[in-house]
């Protein structure tokens, strides 16, 4: 009885011992499998294709220097995944300001002010509670000069035993003067895995 | 049996060397003179980085955008990874949108061409590491 016991007890200790333990995985030295849903290197590949050829192709170096505001248009997912898109456009809008190139309204939107605290700051005009010199003036909002906007796409596909996952992430970037696409870029990202491997 | 002075010298040479040993390495004030290309064994072995080229973009504002191009030949079938580390006047990174290694594969007798484009003007330099994805 107590040898059973013993031997019950060192297994479940060894295999305690096998057990994967949850870690941290630093983005900079991931070798981790691929998976065929979207995952954040999906993500960063996207963007980092996007910027580096907005940046080269010259689309946002401003004549007489200084900085476009852009606004953040409509990112359409039509995916099968439920996706943030704000996982692609925060890291171009990010790398876009440090590249002193572009900055980002967050005043204006489709779906409303990104931060409606610009509007609602500007409601305290009227109230006798604040020092009216400390209010924002009328006129001081910036209104933008680009446009981002883009979609998130996905096709799947069976390819003998496998399956293939396909995504396109394309962008435009539009001068909201003429309402011209000044820039666009597509980024394909394409995953062969076995049936069994769900994307949605 | 040493004489008293000889037994002081050895002292102070063994407290010199402590001392010595206790010292900060000293740091380095002008940025490290890099390779521009890092290319690991395992790499070597299936492909050769057949040329490196690198312009500059001139901006509106004066300044330029580093802008650097590699190319690779394969032997056999090859997959890699590669990421740039770009750094600026003072040898600090500066930070590009990822840091990623971008995967890529190669075909036999194919040669690809890929290229950056620097995060920012302040860049002056760069470091392209070619690895073995995981």
């Amino acid at each position: 009885m107590i040898r059973n016991t013993l031997a019950l007890l060192t297994l479940l200790v060894l295999l305690a011992g096998c057990a994967s333990q949850a870690r941290y995985i630093d983005p900079a030295a991931d070798d981790g499998p691929v998976t065929m849903t979207l995952d954040y290197r999906d993500f960063e590949r996207a963007a980092t294709e996007a910027v580096e050829d907005m940046l080269a192709s010259g689309a946002v170096d401003k004549p007489g220097g200084g900085r476009y505001i852009m606004a953040i248009s409509r990112m359409t997912n039509d995916t099968m995944q439920r996706i943030d898109t704000d996982q692609l456009v925060k890291k171009i809008r990010v790398s876009m300001l440090r590249s002193g190139k572009v900055i980002t309204t967050t005043a204006v939107g489709l779906d409303g002010a990104e931060d409606e605290m610009s509007q609602r700051a500007r409601e305290l005009r009227e109230s006798a509670e604040f020092d009216q010199s400390t209010v924002q003036q009328t006129g001081t909002l910036k209104a933008p000069e680009l446009s981002l906007s883009g979609k998130i796409l996905q096709r799947n596909h069976r390819a003998g035993k496998e399956q293939q996952v396909e995504y396109f992430f394309q962008l435009s970037l539009t001068d909201l003067r003429e309402g011209l696409a000044i820039w666009e870029g597509e980024t394909p990202i394409i995953k062969r895995g076995p049936n069994s491997s769900v994307s949605w | 049996m040493m004489p008293i002075r000889s037994v002081r010298i050895v002292i102070l040479l063994i407290l010199g060397l402590g001392l010595a040993a206790c010292a900060q390495t000293p740091v380095s004030e002008s940025p490290q003179e890099r390779e521009k290309l890092l290319v690991d064994p395992e790499v070597q072995y299936s492909m050769e980085v057949t040329e490196l080229i690198e312009k500059q973009l001139e901006q509106t504002d004066g300044g330029s955008l580093l802008h650097i191009q590699f190319a690779v030949k394969a032997t056999s079938r090859a997959q890699m990874a590669w990421k740039v580390t770009w750094f600026d006047a003072q040898g600090q990174t500066v930070k590009g949108v990822g840091e990623s290694y971008r995967n890529v594969s190669v075909l036999p007798g194919q040669t690809r061409y890929f290229s950056a484009t620097a995060p920012h003007t302040d860049v002056v330099s760069y470091q392209i590491h070619l690895r073995e994805p995981g």
